[in-house]
C-alpha cells in the first residue's frame, strides 16, 4: 500500500495540466484526493489574495458612506440646468405623460435599475446594487445602495423598502421580467416582504419596443441613448462585466472595475429618466423623432379614436399595408367611408383579407350592392362564417331583384 | 360451473377451461425439453378492509360513486401508517389500487387542511395519466380540488396558475432540479403548506440515474425546511428486493414498508425456455426470435391476447413483421399485431394505447416503453425475447399480463447472451432468488458535488448543515478554492455567473432529436422521431428504417437540420450498422500497478465511426450485400477504465501476437458481461474496445472470425509487425463526458476480472460461445484452435498477483 502523501504527488506528475489546482491546502485528507481526480473543467483555478481595499476607503472612494455593516449609500444630486445629449435637463420638471395615463402620470417617479451577480436569475443570483432616481425640486437625485459583502444584503433591502412611498411610480427598463421578480425573490430570501405589492410599474423598454423595435437594430439602453437622447457613452464598462466587477471586489478587494460599474448603474439610471420624457415628447412629436407612427396611432387608438384617425391622416411618412389597415379602420368608425374604400380596395388587390372582409361588409350593409358583395365574399377564405354571410348576401340580392316586382304588387 | 360431484378434479377441470392454462399445458406437452423451469403461483382472494372511520366524507363518497366500497388491506395500511406521519413506500404488483394509497391521504388533508401535495413520476405521459385519474376522483365526489402538471409541456402562461392555485402538482424529477428548486421563491407559497410528496415508480430511480434523484430529493427537503415544512414522503415501487433500504436511501430518512398485496391476483405460470441447440460444440442454439414468434402464433391463433417484449427497437419491428406476416397478410382488415416503442409519436402511441384497452389488437410487440405503468388492459401471455437484464425488470414486465384476476402465462425465451444462458440453465437462481437489491450512491463524488453546487445556488450552506455523508465542510472548501462559492461568517454562498442545474443532467444528455420524413408520392410527412445517440447506427442514408414493421428507405440525411427523409420500399432485407471505435488516454486519474497487469481510470477521448452497413434477409439472416456509410465520425470525451499486461509478461505468456489479441477479445466480451451486472446497469451504459490507448490502432473482429488490428486510417496492421504490443481493454461509460460509471469499474475491477475469469473457466462449451468469449467460428473448432484458452490466459494475466 503507497501512502497517501506519493499517491498525492504522484497524481500531480501524472497531469501537469492541473498542478495548479491540486495545491495542498488540505491535502491530507482522502476526501481532497478523491476531489482533486475528478475532473472539474469549467472551474477556474483558486484566486490570488491581494491587499484588500477596505470599505471604508471604497465608500470614500465612491464619495458615499456606509450605513450598516457592508452597506454604502452613494447620494448624488445633478442640477437640473445641465443638459445631457440633445436635451436639456430642466425638462424633468414636468410630468411625462404617455398615451393613456391619468393620475399615475403625476405620483412620483421612482427610476430604478439594478447590477446582479448574474443574468440567469433564479434564487442564486442577487442584486448587489440598486440605484434609483427622483427628482426633487431643482435637482434629480441618485440615490445608490451597494453591498460589498453578502451580510450587506438584508441592510440594503431594508434600507431600499424605507425609501419607498405609497406615492410612487416605479419606472425602469427592463424591469418587470428581470430586476422585479429578482429583487423580489431577495426579499424572500432574507426573510423580508417586498415593498412592490400594489406598487405601479411603467417599463419603458416595453414602451420604445413598441414605438422604435421597426425603426432601431435592438432596443437596448444604449441604443436609445444614441437614437433618441443623442449620446454615446465613453468608457462605460459592458453591463456584463458587472457580476466579475463585484468578485472581484468581495474575494480580492480589487475595486477598479467596481468603481466603474456604480457609474455605470448612475448613468442608466439618469438615461432612464431623461429617456422617460424624451419619450413623452417623441409622442407628442412623432415623426421628427422617427417614431413607428402606425405603432403609435395604434396604441392611441385604444384611448382616443379621434386622436389617433387624426394623427395617421396627418402623417407625412407613405403608409405601409399595416398603418393602411389601421387607417381604414379609423375612417370606419369614424363614418368616413370614402377614405375607407379606397384603401381597402387596395389592399384587397395584395390579398388582404380582412379589407375584403370589410369591404364585403360595407357593400352588403350600407352600399347594399351585393353583387359586389357576393364578388368580395367570395374570395374570402371558406368556412362558416363565410358561407353563412355569402348566402345572406345572396338572398337579399334575389330580394332586391324582386323588389320592384313586389313594390308593384303591394302597389296593386 | 363444476357440480359438486366432479369437486376432485376441479383443478383439470380448471385447467381445461381456462383458455391460458390451456396454452400452457400445451407448450409443456409439445416442447417439454426447451422448458427449463415453470412456477406456478396459484391464485390469491382478495383480502378487504372497511373503508376507514376517519376518512372524510366526501371522499368516501367519491369512492363509493367510483364504485369502491372498501379498500384492500395494503391500501388501509399505507393510510394507517401516512396517517401517524411515516414515510411509507407500498410494493405491490400492477393493477393493485397503488394510487389510492397515495391519493387517500393527500386528498384527505387538501380537502381539511388545504395542504399541498408534490407527485413525481419518471415520465411525462405518467403523470398526465395521474391528472387525469385524480380528476375522475375528483369530479366524482365534487371535491374541488385542483391537480396540475408542471413539466416542459406546461405553457409559460400557465406556469403561474399552477404555482399558487394548485393543490396538487404533479411532475418529474428533472423539472423539480431544473425548473422548480432554482426558483423556489416562486413557489413559496407551495412550499409553505406541502405536506405530501408521493414517488411512483419508485424502483425506477435506480443506478445513476437513482442517484441523482436522491440528491434532487436532499435539495427538496432543504428548501422545505428553509420554509418551515417537512412533508411526508410516500412512495410506490414494484417488486425489488429492498424497497425500504432504497426508499431510506431515496429520502434520506427512515421508511415503512407496506409489502403484502390484498388485491386479488389470477393464477400465473411461468415458463423458463431455452431454444433447442443446431450446434452442440459451438454452443449455437436456435434464435429467442424463431421461439418468441412460434409461442406467440400459438397464442393468438388460439384467441389469447398477448404481449412481447424485445430488448431493442430493431428487433421489436422484426418480430412484428414476422407476427404481422402471419396475422396482418390482408390489408382491408384491421391490423390484429401491432409494435410499440420509442421512436413513435404521442399520438401514434396513445391509439396503440387505447386499441390495446379495447381489445382491438390481439398482440403487441413493444420495447422496455410498456414496462412503466401505462394503462394497457388485461393479457393473458407475455412473451420475453431475451432475458431483460434484471429480476426486477423481468417481473415486472411479466406483471403486464394478468392484470384482472384471471389466469396468465409469462414466457421467458433466452437468447444466446452469457446472461441469458446462465440464468436459464440455473431456473433456481432466478425463480428462488429474490429480486435485485436496487443499488443507488448518493454519494458518489461527482454526483454529489454537482448537487452540492445546485444546492448552494438555491439556498447559501450555513456551518454545521449537512448534505450527504461526505464532509460538507471539505466539499464547500474546495468549491470556495475553484471559485464556485464565496464563504463569509459561517456562511456558503453561490458566486458564479451561471445556474447550476443546467449544466447537470439527471439522465443522459440529448442532443436534439431526429425527424424521420416520409417523402413517398410527394408527401412530407413527420412519421418518427430518433434520438440523437442511436441516429449514427439506424438512419444512416441507405439504412432500412421500420415502422410498424412496414420498411422505409433513408435517401438522405440531413445531419445539421436533424432530419432523415425515407421512402416506402418492398426490401426483403434488414440492416445493421458495423462501427469502429478508437480511444485514447488523455489523462489517468487513478492507476493500480502490479508486476504483470496494471488497471487504471481516467479520461478518454472516443472516436466512433461508422463504417458501413449489412443488408441481412429477412427469415434466413444471410448476409446479401454491404453498403458504405458516409457519416462524421462521433466523438465523445468520457471516462473509461482500462486493463493492460506488462508486455514481458505477454509475450511470455504467448507465442503469437494474433492470439494474444484473440485473447484480449475474448476477455473483454466476458468483461463487458460482469460489468453491466455488477453495476447494475444496462449493457449498452457501458462501451468495450481493444486498442492501444493512443489511437494508433484499434482492434476489431474479421470476417474471419479473428481478431484484426486496423489503423486510425481504417488499414489493416499485421501485429507481429509492430515495434510495441500493449493490447489495451477498455470499458468505457458510453455517455458524453460520463456518468460516473468508471470509478466503480475500477474500484471493482478484481472483482469483475474474478468473475468473468469464473465465467469463461465453468463455460460448458469447449472453444468459446457466445455464452462466455463470444461467437467462435465453426472453422476455429475444427482446427481445434481456442480462443477461449487465450481469453482465459489473458483474464489470469490480468489477476492480481
Amino acid at each position: 500500500m503507497i501512502d497517501l502523501k506519493s499517491k498525492l504527488s504522484r497524481l500531480q506528475g501524472q497531469s501537469g495540466r492541473r498542478q495548479s489546482a491540486i495545491q495542498p491546502l488540505s491535502a491530507g485528507s482522502e476526501l481532497r484526493r478523491r476531489l482533486d481526480s475528478i475532473r472539474l473543467d469549467r472551474l477556474s483555478p483558486p484566486p490570488q489574495i491581494d491587499a484588500k481595499t477596505t470599505d471604508e476607503t471604497l465608500a470614500q472612494r465612491l464619495k458615499g458612506y456606509l450605513i450598516a455593516d457592508g452597506v454604502i449609500r452613494i447620494e448624488q444630486r445633478l442640477s437640473l440646468d445641465g443638459r445631457l445629449g440633445r436635451h436639456p435637463l430642466k425638462l424633468l420638471r414636468n410630468a411625462s405623460q404617455l398615451p393613456g395615463e391619468g393620475r399615475e402620470a403625476h405620483l412620483r417617479q421612482v427610476y430604478i435599475d439594478t447590477e446582479t451577480t448574474g443574468l440567469s436569475g433564479g434564487s442564486g443570483t442577487l442584486a448587489f446594487l440598486i440605484g434609483i432616481a427622483v427628482v426633487e425640486r431643482d435637482a434629480l437625485v441618485v440615490t445608490q445602495y451597494l453591498i460589498t459583502r453578502f451580510a450587506g444584503e438584508p441592510g440594503m433591502l431594508t434600507a431600499f423598502a424605507r425609501t419607498l412611498t405609497s406615492d410612487d411610480r416605479l419606472v425602469s427598463y427592463n424591469g418587470k421580467s428581470f430586476d422585479l421578480p429578482l429583487m423580489i425573490t431577495r426579499y424572500r430570501m432574507q426573510g423580508l416582504s417586498h415593498p412592490f405589492d400594489g406598487k405601479l410599474h411603467l417599463d419603458l423598454l416595453h414602451t420604445v419596443r413598441r414605438l422604435f423595435n421597426r425603426r432601431w437594430p435592438d432596443c437596448r439602453l444604449a441604443t436609445l441613448e444614441q437614437r433618441l437622447l443623442g449620446f454615446k457613452r465613453r468608457n462605460d464598462l459592458p453591463g456584463s462585466e458587472a457580476p466579475a466587477a463585484w468578485t472581484d471586489y468581495v474575494r480580492q478587494g480589487r475595486a477598479e472595475k467596481l468603481v466603474l460599474v456604480v457609474e455605470h448603474n448612475r448613468q442608466d439610471i439618469v438615461s432612464l429618466a431623461l429617456a422617460h420624457t424624451a419619450l413623452s415628447q417623441a409622442i407628442a412629436a412623432p415623426e421628427s423623432h422617427g417614431v413607428d407612427i402606425v405603432a403609435l396611432a395604434r396604441w392611441i387608438s385604444r384611448h382616443d379614436e379621434t386622436k389617433a384617425y387624426t394623427m395617421l391622416k396627418a402623417a407625412a411618412q407613405p403608409l405601409d399595408d399595416r398603418g393602411k389597415r389601421l387607417l381604414g379602420h379609423l375612417a370606419r368608425r369614424a363614418g368616413d367611408w370614402w377614405r375607407a374604400l379606397p384603401l381597402w380596395e387596395e389592399l384587397a388587390t395584395r390579398g388582404c383579407e380582412d379589407s375584403m372582409e370589410q369591404l364585403a361588409k360595407y357593400h352588403e350593409h350600407i352600399s347594399r350592392d351585393f353583387d359586389v358583395a357576393s364578388r368580395y365574399c367570395k374570395q374570402l377564405k371558406p368556412g362558416m362564417k363565410q358561407s353563412r354571410r355569402l348566402q345572406r348576401i345572396e338572398e337579399k340580392r334575389y330580394r332586391q331583384m324582386l323588389q320592384p316586382a313586389m313594390d308593384h304588387f303591394i302597389d296593386r | 360451473m363444476n357440480s359438486p360431484a366432479e369437486s376432485f378434479t376441479v383443478s383439470t377441470q380448471i385447467s381445461i377451461q381456462d383458455p391460458a392454462e390451456r396454452l400452457a399445458a400445451r407448450l409443456r406437452s409439445e416442447y417439454g425439453p426447451r422448458i427449463t423451469g415453470e412456477l406456478v403461483m396459484p391464485a390469491r382472494q382478495g383480502d378487504y378492509r372497511p373503508l376507514p372511520g376517519d376518512l372524510d366524507p366526501r371522499l368516501a363518497g367519491a369512492l363509493r360513486s367510483r364504485g369502491v366500497q372498501r379498500l384492500y388491506t395494503h391500501q388501509a395500511a399505507a393510510w394507517a401508517s401516512v396517517r401517524s406521519d411515516r414515510h411509507t413506500v407500498i410494493v405491490t404488483p400492477t393493477a393493485s389500487g397503488k394510487t389510492i394509497c397515495y391519493n387517500l391521504p393527500v386528498l384527505q388533508a387538501a380537502l381539511q387542511e388545504q395542504t399541498k401535495a408534490l407527485y413525481l413520476f419518471p415520465t411525462k405521459a405518467l403523470a398526465q395519466d395521474q391528472v387525469a385519474e385524480l380528476s375522475a376522483l375528483n369530479e366524482a365526489g365534487e371535491l374541488g380540488i385542483r391537480a396540475f402538471t408542471f413539466d416542459g409541456d406546461t405553457p409559460g402562461d400557465a406556469r403561474k396558475a399552477v404555482r399558487t392555485r394548485g393543490d396538487i402538482v404533479v411532475s418529474n424529477p428533472d423539472m423539480l432540479h431544473q425548473g422548480i428548486l432554482p426558483h423556489h421563491t416562486k413557489w413559496a407559497q407551495f412550499f409553505e403548506s406541502l405536506r405530501y410528496v408521493v414517488i411512483d415508480e419508485m424502483h425506477s430511480y435506480r443506478g445513476v440515474f437513482g442517484s441523482h434523484v436522491a440528491n434532487v430529493i436532499r435539495r427538496l427537503r432543504r428548501i422545505c425546511r428553509f420554509y418551515g415544512a417537512d412533508p411526508i414522503f410516500i412512495l410506490c415501487s414494484a417488486t425489488i428486493a429492498n424497497p425500504a433500504e432504497l426508499a431510506g436511501e431515496l429520502i434520506g430518512g427512515e421508511v415503512e414498508a407496506i409489502t403484502e398485496s390484498g388485491a386479488p391476483q389470477g393464477a400465473k405460470h411461468l415458463l423458463l425456455w431455452n431454444p433447442p441447440v443446431i450446434n452442440p460444440d459451438l454452443g449455437i442454439r436456435a434464435s429467442a426470435r424463431s421461439q418468441t414468434t412460434r409461442i406467440a402464433r400459438m397464442a393468438v391463433k388460439q384467441g389469447l391476447k398477448s404481449i412481447v417484449f424485445a430488448q431493442s427497437r430493431l428487433m421489436v419491428e422484426v418480430l412484428t413483421k414476422y407476427l404481422k406476416d402471419s396475422f396482418d397478410k390482408d390489408p382491408r382488415h384491421p391490423a390484429r399485431v401491432a409494435a410499440y416503442r420509442g421512436g413513435y409519436l404521442p399520438t401514434q402511441r396513445r391509439a396503440m394505447e387505447r386499441q390495446l384497452r379495447e381489445g382491438q389488437l390481439d398482440c403487441v410487440v413493444s420495447t422496455s416503453a410498456l414496462e412503466l405503468g401505462v394503462d394497457i388492459g388485461a393479457l393473458d401471455l407475455c412473451v420475453l425475447n431475451g432475458y431483460p437484464g434484471t429480476i426486477a425488470g423481468t417481473w415486472q414486465r411479466l406483471g403486464r399480463a394478468g392484470r384482472r384476476q384471471r389466469t396468465a402465462v409469462g414466457v421467458l425465451v433466452a437468447s444466446s447472451l452469457p446472461l441469458d444462458q446462465y440464468i436459464i440453465r440455473n431456473p433456481d437462481f432466478f425463480l428462488g432468488a429474490s429480486p435485485e437489491q436496487a443499488r443507488i450512491d448518493p454519494d458518489q463524488l461527482l454526483i454529489l458535488l454537482d448537487h452540492i453546487r445546485c444546492a448552494a445556488f438555491e439556498l447559501p450552506f450555513k456551518a454545521g448543515e449537512r448534505f450527504g455523508r461526505e464532509d460538507l465542510g471539505e466539499m464547500l472548501a474546495y468549491l470556495a478554492e475553484h471559485g464556485i462559492l464565496h464563504r463569509e461568517g459561517d456562511q456558503w454562498h453561490w458566486m458564479s455567473d451561471s445556474y447550476p442545474a443546467n449544466s447537470v443532467s439527471l439522465r443522459s444528455v440529448a442532443e436534439g432529436n431526429f425527424v424521420v420524413v416520409d417523402t413517398s408520392e410527394g408527401r412530407q410527412t413527420v412519421i418518427a422521431e430518433v434520438d440523437y445517440s442511436s441516429a449514427p447506427m439506424t438512419i444512416y442514408e441507405g439504412a432500412i428504417y421500420m415502422i410498424q414493421s412496414t420498411p422505409y428507405q433513408v435517401e438522405r440525411l440531413d445531419w445539421e437540420g436533424r432530419k432523415a427523409f425515407v421512402t416506402r420500399t418492398r426490401a426483403d432485407y434488414y440492416t445493421d450498422a458495423i462501427d469502429y471505435t478508437r480511444l485514447k488516454i488523455l489523462e489517468r486519474f487513478e492507476e493500480a500497478k502490479q508486476t504483470q497487469q496494471a488497471v487504471a481510470q481516467g479520461e478518454v477521448h472516443l472516436v466512433k465511426r461508422i463504417a458501413g452497413y449489412k443488408k441481412i434477409r429477412y427469415y434466413s439472416h444471410e448476409n446479401v450485400g454491404y453498403g458504405n456509410i458516409d457519416l462524421p465520425d462521433q466523438e465523445m470525451h468520457t471516462t473509461a477504465a482500462w486493463w493492460q499486461v506488462n508486455p514481458a509478461a505477454l509475450e511470455a505468456a504467448f507465442d503469437s501476437r494474433q492470439v494474444a489479441l484473440d485473447g484480449f477479445l475474448g476477455a473483454g466480451y466476458a468483461l463487458h458481461i460482469i460489468a453491466a451486472m455488477r453495476l447494475l446497469s444496462e449493457p449498452r451504459d457501458i462501451g468495450r474496445a481493444v486498442g492501444d490507448g493512443n489511437a494508433r490502432w484499434f482492434a476489431t473482429v474479421g470476417s474471419n472470425g479473428r481478431g484484426q488490428l486496423r489503423s486510425s486510417e481504417d488499414e489493416a496492421i499485421d501485429p507481429a509487425q509492430l515495434e510495441q504490443f500493449t493490447p489495451t481493454l477498455f470499458l468505457y461509460d458510453n455517455y458524453p463526458g460520463g456518468i460516473g460509471l468508471s470509478a466503480p469499474l475500477y474500484e471493482q475491477r478484481t472483482t469483475i476480472v474474478s468473475d468473468a475469469l469464473q465465467l469463461v473457466a465453468a463455460c460448458a462449451c469447449r472453444h468459446g460461445c457466445p455464452s462466455c468469449i463470444g461467437p467462435i467460428l465453426a472453422s476455429d473448432e475444427v482446427r481445434g484452435y481456442s480462443p477461449k484458452e487465450a481469453a482465459l490466459k489473458v483474464l489470469t494475466l490480468l489477476t492480481d498477483d
